[in-house]
């Protein structure tokens, strides 16, 4: 006979205490979609919410990650001379993510910077919107099909605002690099902005899906930039993104092996994507979750 | 407007399912994909229920208003259903109680004398006096009783009337004042599909010497499903029995349908769909489940049997039996009837504490199989919700137990009649005479509070179909001894059961769960 507390846990599981309540998909009422009402976000871009976000990443957010993982950031130099705004395309794998590119860009990006987050996820209810808004700089992003495409993205590009963009649409749910969606080349290719490919390697192993808090153990994230893209005249979203991908996938080779292997690959064609073992699931997650090692072997120069 | 019933598919969104388990209940996590059954939400009921009573009285279906049959010199009876209806007992004033009361107020306005009124509990165990009080209401209890209010007494032979035969050469005799009155007014619930119609009076009131032509294994075998009259060879029998009576008796029948508010507030969260369960009904269902669990088996029983069903009434039809059956069967497939695509390999079943024939008494192993396998199993219309050859999986704990005063037969057949063999057909023709006619039975049921030396035969009789149509019945958290006993096949947990019904059904099996009560009956196309 189950115990008070295995019940009381089972009832709190099934009717997901704390969280949102879920209807069965099939009891689920039948309703016409309505038109998305976008989550207004502008006044996180005032002076008040930039103060108060600047003091939220300053002060909560970078402490927080800085402290529960171990971030080493790479590439900020292909940032120097550039001037705004851009599209930050990064992999997905982790909530670690956004905070992570956040609060490793430089002051003069980061206050500049906002984030494309998952309408259906974090815009759900007002006061995590409002908390994400606030905190990321987020902006609601629609991912389901069929619905109006939200103009928000092209207007703060036009104000000069980069944007942060996971263009596989979700974290990843088994650590490795799925396919990207056109929509960040599409933003590129429209408002003539150049693309920052961003690789970030580890967060899946520090906080995969389905967790609230980093793993214990201060496990090492490396998030890697890259060189800024342009498209060239008359380059296809599609085919952009493929050059975006492309150049992320030797990023995750060069964070993997060194620079000059992967460059060298990268000339023969043979850089490998960043999609991870082949075989089943288990092993792809296995190999995913496997914590980056702390430290780099170096090549001894005394003997 | 209620909602209808519907069919959910467990997903990985869809919380734990509430499950009956004889007295307890729990919550069972079932495989993705598995069906669910869900009956209609309940619907609303009459909100003037006296009002309705009487309106049916005076504008019957196919017959004249019943003050116009009533006359003074007359010789009037009223029978109405026993304490097996409705599951569970129905929260007072009892439906019953209110049409017998506008009856009995119409008799006396058109100076009817000789009343009399009749339990119609065929061979049933006598209700007690309270039982009879709780259904009639304290006004016509002291009116009546004992002279003019009493159970029908089966084995009575100066109190039965033989009528004759039908054109299937079955004998119809049932209790001699019925018959020899002027007119018969039969008060109903029809609380399933099962109930009512010409099944009233014929059975309700019919000696063994009628029943035995349809309660017995052949139409039983026939009767696909009993909850499906026009399909059933049990009603069909009792239509022509029915319709010889009406040949020789002026019955006027009163027909009334119950809502799904099968369980009090306090047990609310039985009522609700899962999902919509809000933190008051989780908090309802771990105090309740808890205490349950905590409570010694006396308490338990006791707390069980003291339940009232909170029942609300949506319709009351008068007049001729076959004009008011036809629309208290839409009635109660308005609130039941929920369609179903196609059927599974498994069927599953929580069964719940009670049944028509433990009513403050206790579910012995006979009466668990006639409920899972006689009522629950066949709570279909068109074809059973598993197909043929595919397992049964039931929640009860099966004990061994009985009620000596209420089944003193059944521990004999339990005892010495499955020991030999659980084949009904064998039984029937082995055993169901000496039981029927066994005179200790019968000074017990005319006596005592019995049931019939012959209902238990009855009882396993209703599970014919199933046993016939499963290739497997396993019982979830069943006593092994008791279970074996019977045929079937006792599992520790779910999980188990469902590996072993795999054996029989194939490794990625279909499933359905009827989840029930409130009680759903499902069309299956």
């Amino acid at each position: 006979m189950p115990s008070l507390l295995d019940e009381v846990r089972d009832v709190a599981r099934g009717w997901r205490w704390g969280r949102r309540s879920l209807v069965p998909r099939s009891a689920e009422p039948f309703a016409p979609t309505p038109e998305p009402r976008e989550f207004p976000t502008e006044w996180a871009r005032t002076p008040a919410g930039r103060a108060a976000r600047a003091a939220i990443q300053r002060l909560v957010l970078r402490p927080l990650v800085w402290s529960q993982t171990e971030p080493r950031v790479h590439g900020l130099d292909n940032l120097e001379g550039l001037r705004g705004p851009v599209v930050f395309v990064a992999n997905h794998s982790s909530h670690l993510d956004a905070p992570l590119i956040l609060c490793s860009l430089p002051e003069r990006w980061r206050r500049r910077t906002a984030v494309g987050a998952a309408a259906d996820y974090f815009f759900d209810v007002w006061w995590r919107a409002a908390g994400t808004a606030l905190a990321f700089n987020a902006f609601p992003v629609e991912r389901s099909g069929g619905r109006r495409l939200s103009d928000t993205p092209w207007r703060l590009l036009g104000e000069g605002w980069s944007i942060v963009v996971f263009p596989e649409g979700t974290r990843s749910k088994d650590g490795w690099v799925g396919r990207f969606r056109p929509g960040a080349a599409r933003l590129c290719t429209d408002a003539g902005v150049p693309a920052v490919p961003v690789a970030i390697r580890g967060s899946f192993a520090a906080m995969p899906r389905g967790r609230g808090w980093p793993r214990s153990g201060h496990y090492p994230i490396s998030v890697r930039y890259g060189r800024p893209m342009r498209p060239d005249p008359g380059e296809t979203p599609g085919a952009f993104m493929r050059r975006i991908s492309l150049s992320l996938a030797r990023l995750w080779d060069e964070d993997h092996l060194d620079w000059w292997t992967a460059q060298v690959r990268a000339a023969r064609g043979q850089t490998p994507p960043p999609a991870g073992p082949t075989g089943p699931r288990w092993i792809r997650v296995w190999e995913a979750s496997r914590p980056l090692p702390r430290h780099r072997a170096r090549p001894r120069v005394w003997s | 407007m209620s909602r209808p019933g519907f069919v959910l598919e467990v997903d990985e969104r869809t919380p734990p399912l509430l499950v009956h388990r004889g007295e307890g209940f729990g919550l069972q996590r079932f495989p993705l994909g598995t069906r669910v059954v869900y009956p209609p939400d309940s619907l609303p009921p009459l909100p003037d229920v006296r009002g309705a009573i009487r309106t049916a009285l005076l504008n019957p279906l196919g017959s004249e208003p019943l003050p116009e049959l009533l006359r003074p010199g007359m010789r009037l009876t009223i029978a109405f259903d026993d304490i097996s209806l409705p599951l569970p007992p129905m929260r007072p004033p009892d439906v019953r109680q209110l049409v017998l009361e506008e009856v009995l107020e119409l008799a006396a306005r058109r100076g009817v004398e000789d009343v009399e009124l009749i339990v119609a509990n065929s061979l049933h165990r006598r209700m007690t006096a309270k039982e009879i009080e709780r259904v009639v209401g304290e006004r016509v209890f002291r009116s009546f009783w004992p002279e003019r209010l009493r159970n029908f007494d089966a084995e009575d032979p100066d109190g039965l009337a033989y009528i004759g035969k039908t054109d299937k050469g079955e004998d119809v005799e049932i209790s001699r004042r019925a018959a020899q009155s002027d007119l018969l007014v039969y008060v109903n619930i029809n609380l399933v599909a099962m109930d009512g119609g010409h099944k009233s009076v014929p059975v309700g009131m019919g000696s063994y010497r009628s029943l035995r032509h349809h309660h017995n294994v052949n139409t039983m075998l026939h009767s696909r499903s009993y909850m499906d009259p026009p399909s059933s060879a049990l009603h069909g029998s009792a239509a022509r029995m029915g319709r010889l009576l009406a040949n020789h008796l002026r019955i006027f029948t009163v027909e009334t349908t119950l809502n799904n508010e099968t369980f009090p507030r306090e047990f609310g969260f039985l009522n609700r769909r899962e999902w919509e369960w809000s933190l008051r009904d989780q908090a309802g269902y771990l105090a309740a489940r808890k205490a349950n669990d905590a409570a010694p088996a006396r308490i338990r029983r006791e707390v069980f049997r003291r339940i009232r069903a909170p029942y609300g009434v949506t319709g009351v039809h008068a007049g001729e039996t076959e004009a008011v059956h036809e629309r208290t069967l839409a009635g109660v497939h308005r609130q039941q009837k929920v369609e179903v695509s196609g059927q599974s390999d498994i069927l599953v079943v929580g069964l719940p504490y009670i049944c028509p024939y433990n009513v403050n008494s206790i579910m012995n192993p006979i009466l668990v199989m006639c409920l899972g396998l006689g009522y629950f199993f066949n709570m279909y219309v068109n074809r059973p919700l598993v197909r043929p050859g595919g397992a049964m999986i039931l929640f009860h704990p099966v004990p061994w137990e009985f009620h000596t005063v209420h089944h003193p037969s059944y521990v004999d057949f339990f005892e010495e009649v499955l020991a030999e063999t659980t084949d009904p057909a064998q039984i029937e023709s082995k055993f169901e005479q000496q039981y029927a006619t066994d005179p200790w039975y019968v000074h017990l049921y005319r006596n005592s509070h019995a049931y019939h030396g012959v209902h238990p035969f009855y009882m396993w009789y209703w599970g014919a179909h199933a046993l016939d149509h499963l290739g497997d019945v396993i019982f979830v958290g069943g006593d092994r001894r008791t279970v074996r006993r019977m045929g079937f096949r006792a599992a520790s947990t779910f999980a188990d059961a469902l590996e072993m019904a795999r054996e029989r059904v194939g490794s990625s099996p279909t499933i359905t769960y009827l989840h029930s009560p409130p009680l759903a009956l499902a069309e299956v196309r």
